[in-house]
């Protein structure tokens, strides 16, 4: 039962607060980093090739709900690799305030990321250096990652420990 | 004969039409005196029943609603067939489709709508989005029965605009933020905070004269080349209704 209901949380319910974003888990209008608190339950469970695939289909399926080529693939990736890592050495992560932590330096390195590849890819953002729109977008959304995380990815990560 | 002489006295003012003649005098006075108001105001309220009322009014402000009405249909039709002659894109209103926004992220790393019309109600992509207010953005991509909308406030989304006033063009960026920038081709913009932007008539890419915004600040000294940062008049954020403008090609 438990494995059914992880199932449909995983594969139905997470893709549907992605798609609609609901008002009452924004902060200014800012959505929580999905990806990252997908991610980071299973790469601390997960040995680093699997997590690194598992990334990197993430990346895609993200990827396919933004306009553009920037892609979260390569921030993903990075951050696969090092929480797997960080995971293998650290076999009892029970921390609540660990996991929200982790998010929130996952979410600055996403959204790091993010914004240097628009820098690269649109050649008009570099006339002006200070993008007040990505300071805004990259604070509020470490913090309301930073609140949500501990309790979407523990819950996630307690469901893997238990199939 | 001696007669008897009459009495004189004030009692003869008491009695004869003394005082009747003063005081038709006086009013002839008054009267006079103010210019004949007494007798253009009794005049207005005699006619008060017999004037034009508010159902007058409304008649003739709708005669003159339908007459404005119809000159504009004909500069329209006169406006799409100089514009087709001239090969340039054409405002056609009858070639709408309305939509609803299903999903929205206005102020995250994308900026973009998801409106609920897609390739099967005849949605391609770079067809204009508009909603109450103006331009909203461009088709990005669609399936079946959604689109997603690049809206001009996505850093690094660029649109063709221009400015009425001046007749000058420039190129509107996306910052991130409500405000998008519209950086000038020419040396001197002759821009002033006010000044209302809109798509090109001379566009080939973009209907023409769709209101885009206002012009809050400009920068005239600025390198390469002068800017104007654009407030604009359609808000992503409240709008759950839009509209795309078919292409009449």
């Amino acid at each position: 039962m438990t494995k059914k209901l992880f199932i449909f949380f995983t594969i139905i319910c997470l893709p549907v607060f992605i798609i609609i974003s609901p008002d009452w888990l924004k902060i200014n209008g800012i959505t929580p980093c999905w990806p990252v608190i997908l991610l980071l339950p299973f790469s601390l469970k997960n040995s680093p090739w699997k997590s690194v695939f598992a990334s990197i289909l993430l990346g895609i399926f993200i990827d396919s709900f933004t306009i553009g080529n920037v892609s979260y693939i390569p921030s993903l990736v990075v951050l696969s690799l090092v929480w797997s890592t960080y995971g293998l050495h650290n076999k009892k992560i029970k921390l609540f305030l660990n996991i929200g932590l982790m998010a929130i330096f996952g979410t600055f390195f996403v959204g790091l990321s993010i914004w240097v590849q628009k820098i690269i890819l649109y050649s008009v953002l570099r006339n002006d250096w200070f993008h007040s729109w990505s300071f805004y977008v990259l604070i509020s959304e470490v913090i309301i990652t930073g609140l949500v995380a501990p309790f979407f990815s523990s819950w996630l990560l307690l469901a893997y420990k238990k199939i | 004969m001696i007669q008897a002489r009459r009495k004189i006295g004030f009692h003869l003012l008491l009695k004869s039409k003394f005082w009747l003649t003063v005081l038709f005098a006086a009013l002839l006075f008054g009267i006079r005196w103010t210019k004949g108001a007494g007798y253009l105001d009794l005049y207005s309220i005699l006619l008060k029943p017999i004037l034009p009322g508010t159902a007058q009014r409304e008649w003739i402000q709708e005669g003159e609603n339908i007459e404005r009405n119809i000159r504009l249909k004909l500069l329209e039709e006169d406006n799409t067939r100089l514009r087709k002659a001239l090969g340039l894109q054409e405002f056609n209103s009858d070639q709408r489709i309305s939509a609803a926004v299903i999903s929205r992220s206005s102020r995250n790393w994308w900026q973009q709508l998801e409106i609920n019309k897609g390739a099967r109600n005849g949605v391609l992509k770079g067809q204009t989005v508009i909603g109450p207010g103006g331009l909203i953005g461009l088709v990005d991509s669609t399936t079946l029965l959604t689109s997603r909308v690049r809206l001009l406030t996505d850093p690094g989304h660029q649109v063709g605009a221009w400015i009425d006033r001046t007749k000058r063009h420039g190129i509107l960026t996306g910052m991130g933020t409500n405000r998008p920038k519209l950086i000038f081709l020419n040396k001197n913009s002759l821009a002033k905070t006010g000044d209302a932007v809109t798509t090109s008539p001379a566009s080939t890419l973009l209907p023409p004269n769709l209101t885009i915004g206002i012009v809050q600040f400009v920068n005239e000294k600025a390198l390469p080349s002068p800017y104007a940062i654009v407030q604009l008049t359609a808000s992503p954020e409240a709008i759950d209704w839009v509209q795309i403008l078919k292409n009449n090609d």
